[in-house]
């Protein structure tokens, strides 16, 4: 029989058999929907990591107090600081054993890679707009490098510069929706009690207020002037590993520490990006993992849908054999049945599974990474139709070779 | 001049059921020429489906050798045989054995479509081979939507669809009342006298049995006669 008309009697079979076809294609639709929706997810995610963390370069490093790198994913991250230790020793503790100093900065100065230092402080405060009053996170930086280490961009306004003294930077979720109506340029906002005018809005959507950090020494309580929270450089591109080297030995040296009782950390975006995405790849190759078992299951209810057909046919099968059908068009037919269930799972399967990933965005927009949307690539489509095909070939298999081997005589005694 | 279609030599087919064996046949000989119109008669059990099995090649023997168009069937392969098969031989049933879920014409075209003829000539075959049989107005019908005579008939075209040169009809009437029994025989009995072909019928109503030139006569797996009622009188 020729190809062309397998496939007409094969797709006569799907049709007439509406049910039951449509039962088994679900299976496959459910399976491939989930690795679709993980796939695009995962790709948006690793897409919104990639935009926000690759437009820091591979040139800023932070060096924070503790050994914790938590600490400094959530303050890339542009939320609220945490003062991130090792579990057990409470914050309060790690603050009063290990601060950063102006001493530090000296001895980051002398590092020829290193171009530019920005010491930063942190905290929260309380802040007041038109009545209304709320928490958010305040941090005090060199105005005079800060502009340039940034990866922050202005939206409105302008950016601080060397002689500004009562005038903050704000963040632009802050600006839009914070206080419930919008905070304009030259707008004047109360924190702890004193007055600043806000000359810049940022267009990140964090509630981050910058000011100078003569200023924060001034709002912040408990902070001691030429102590940081942190301190960002920004050292020649190539040198990343060398300059982390670098910065670490000498700080050990000059804080008089070891490699045991290490009491500060040094981490670049770029390892960050790094760890983040590894974490996101492997978190989505085991979810991944989870839907590829149900598409699984759903071929084993391919599987079994044509063994049961092949039972309901065999009489048919008989008929066909003594008009003169060849195994291999019997075996044919059957295996096209099976692929085009796989084929039409599939194509349903994307379909549900780019509207899904679609949906995602708005359900877990609350998630940073979740805001950048999902990623549906041509090639994880024609990845997924391939797979279901050929999870239908390989479900019809067994049945269609079964129902091509069946015996003219015995095929037609079956009733 | 080698007429013979068919032949069977000494054999023997052997059903094993567990550790029992069930001979069906116990060495049948017999030559079929070509244009013959024979017709198989014996009690139920006597072996003429199993016979009808072998001559139309869906099943092997157990010893012995059928020769169909002077080729042993256990030598060909499975796909020679069943290329073989849908050329040579066209099989009626006592069931009618119509794919339900196609139509009339569809049924027709099934086995051209396994031969792989030109789409258009088959087309044109199989309207003209229902055409032949009475059902012009009905070639989108389904088998469920057609009578059991009806069916027939359109097994009757189906099996002349690759113009075989055997026809084989397993009690052909079996399951029609006698006035449509009769119709289709008659039909039969044309194709056989007009066009040549080989007729071969089994049967156990005698009366059918009678239209035939030669009536071979089963018992318990053997053959205990072949009466000759008529000549080659056409
Ligand atoms: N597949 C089989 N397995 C075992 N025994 C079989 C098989 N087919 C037929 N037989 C046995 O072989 C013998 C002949 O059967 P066959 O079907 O040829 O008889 P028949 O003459 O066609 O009878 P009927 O007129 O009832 O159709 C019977 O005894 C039957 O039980
Ligand atoms: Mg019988």
């Amino acid at each position: 029989m020729k190809p062309g008309k397998c496939f007409k009697h094969a797709f006569a079979m799907v049709l007439h058999s509406k049910l039951r076809s449509w039962l088994t294609i679900i299976g496959i639709v459910i399976g491939v929907a989930a690795v679709v929706a993980i796939v695009s997810i995962g790709e948006g995610m690793q897409r919104s990591l990639n935009e926000r963390l690759g437009g820091l370069g591979a040139d800023i490093i932070t060096i924070s107090p503790g050994f914790s790198k938590g600490s400094n994913m959530v303050a890339l991250r542009g939320g609220v600081h945490m003062h991130g230790t090792e579990g057990g020793s409470g914050p309060q503790a790690t603050e009063n054993e290990a601060v950063l100093t102006r001493s530090d900065v000296q001895v980051l100065r002398g590092i020829p890679d290193i171009l530019q230092i920005d010491p930063n402080i942190r905290g929260n405060v309380e802040v007041s707009y038109l009545g209304k009053t709320g928490t958010v996170s305040i941090t005090g930086v060199d105005q005079r490098v800060w502009p340039r280490i940034t990866t922050s961009k202005v939206k409105e306004g302008r950016t601080l510069d060397p002689t500004d003294q009562n005038v903050i930077v704000i963040g632009g979720r802050l600006a839009s929706s914070y206080f419930g109506q919008p905070i304009g340029i030259n707008k004047i906002i109360t924190i702890e009690g004193s007055a600043y005018r806000v000359v810049g809005i940022l267009e990140d959507q964090s509630n981050q207020i910058y000011i100078p950090i003569m200023m924060a020494y001034q709002i912040l309580e408990g902070k001691k002037t030429d102590q940081y929270d942190s301190i960002s450089v920004k050292i020649r591109e190539d040198r990343l590993d060398e300059t982390i080297a670098e910065i670490e030995s000498r700080l050990m040296t000059s804080r008089h520490l070891t490699e045991k009782n290490k009491d500060f950390s040094v981490t670049s975006s770029k390892q960050l990006q790094q760890t983040m995405s590894e974490t996101l790849n492997s978190m989505s190759a085991f979810l991944i993992a989870i839907a590829a078992v149900s598409l699984i299951v759903g071929a084993v209810g391919i599987a079994n849908t044509m063994f049961t057909s092949v039972l309901e046919k065999t009489k048919q099968i008989g008929i066909m054999k003594a008009i003169g059908a060849r195994n291999r068009d019997i075996m044919l037919i059957f295996l096209t049945n099976s692929a085009l269930i796989g084929l039409v799972g599939g194509v349903l399967g994307v379909i549900a599974g780019i509207m899904l990933s679609s949906a995602m965005p708005a359900l877990m927009g609350s998630l940073p990474l979740g805001r950048g949307g999902t990623a549906i690539s041509m090639s994880s489509v024609i990845m997924a139709l391939s797979v279901s095909i050929t999870v239908g070939i390989a479900a019809g298999l067994i049945p269609a070779y079964q129902a091509s081997r069946l015996k003219p005589v015995d095929a037609l005694r079956y009733e | 001049m080698d007429r013979s279609v068919l032949k069977f030599e000494d054999v023997w087919k052997i059903y094993g059921m567990g550790e029992i064996e069930v001979p069906a046949l116990k060495g049948v000989s017999v030559q079929i020429n070509q244009g013959d119109f024979i017709a198989i008669i014996g009690a139920s059990g006597s072996g003429k489906s199993t016979m009808m099995n072998l001559i139309g090649c869906l099943d092997t023997p157990s010893k012995g050798s059928v020769y169909l168009k002077s080729k042993n069937i256990s030598k060909l392969g499975e796909s020679d045989l069943a290329a073989f098969r849908g050329k040579t031989i066209g099989f009626i049933f006592q069931q009618y054995n119509l794919i339900p879920s196609m139509t009339a014409l569809e049924n027709v075209l099934l086995p051209m479509e396994f031969l792989e003829y030109n789409s258009e000539e088959s087309l044109s075959r199989a309207n003209q081979l229902l055409r032949t049989v009475g059902l012009a107005d009905k070639i989108n019908n389904r088998p469920g939507q057609l009578s059991g005579g009806q069916q027939q008939r359109v097994a009757i075209a189906r099996s002349l669809a690759c113009d075989p040169e055997i026809i084989l009809a397993d009690e052909p009437t079996g399951s029609l009342d006698s006035v449509t029994g009769k119709e289709v025989l008659q039909i039969l009995i044309k194709l056989w006298k007009e066009q040549g072909k080989t007729l071969i019928i089994v049967t156990h109503d005698i009366n059918i049995a009678k239209n035939a030139e030669t009536i071979i006569e089963l018992k318990d797996g053997q053959i205990t006669s072949i009466s000759k009622l008529r000549g080659k009188s056409k």
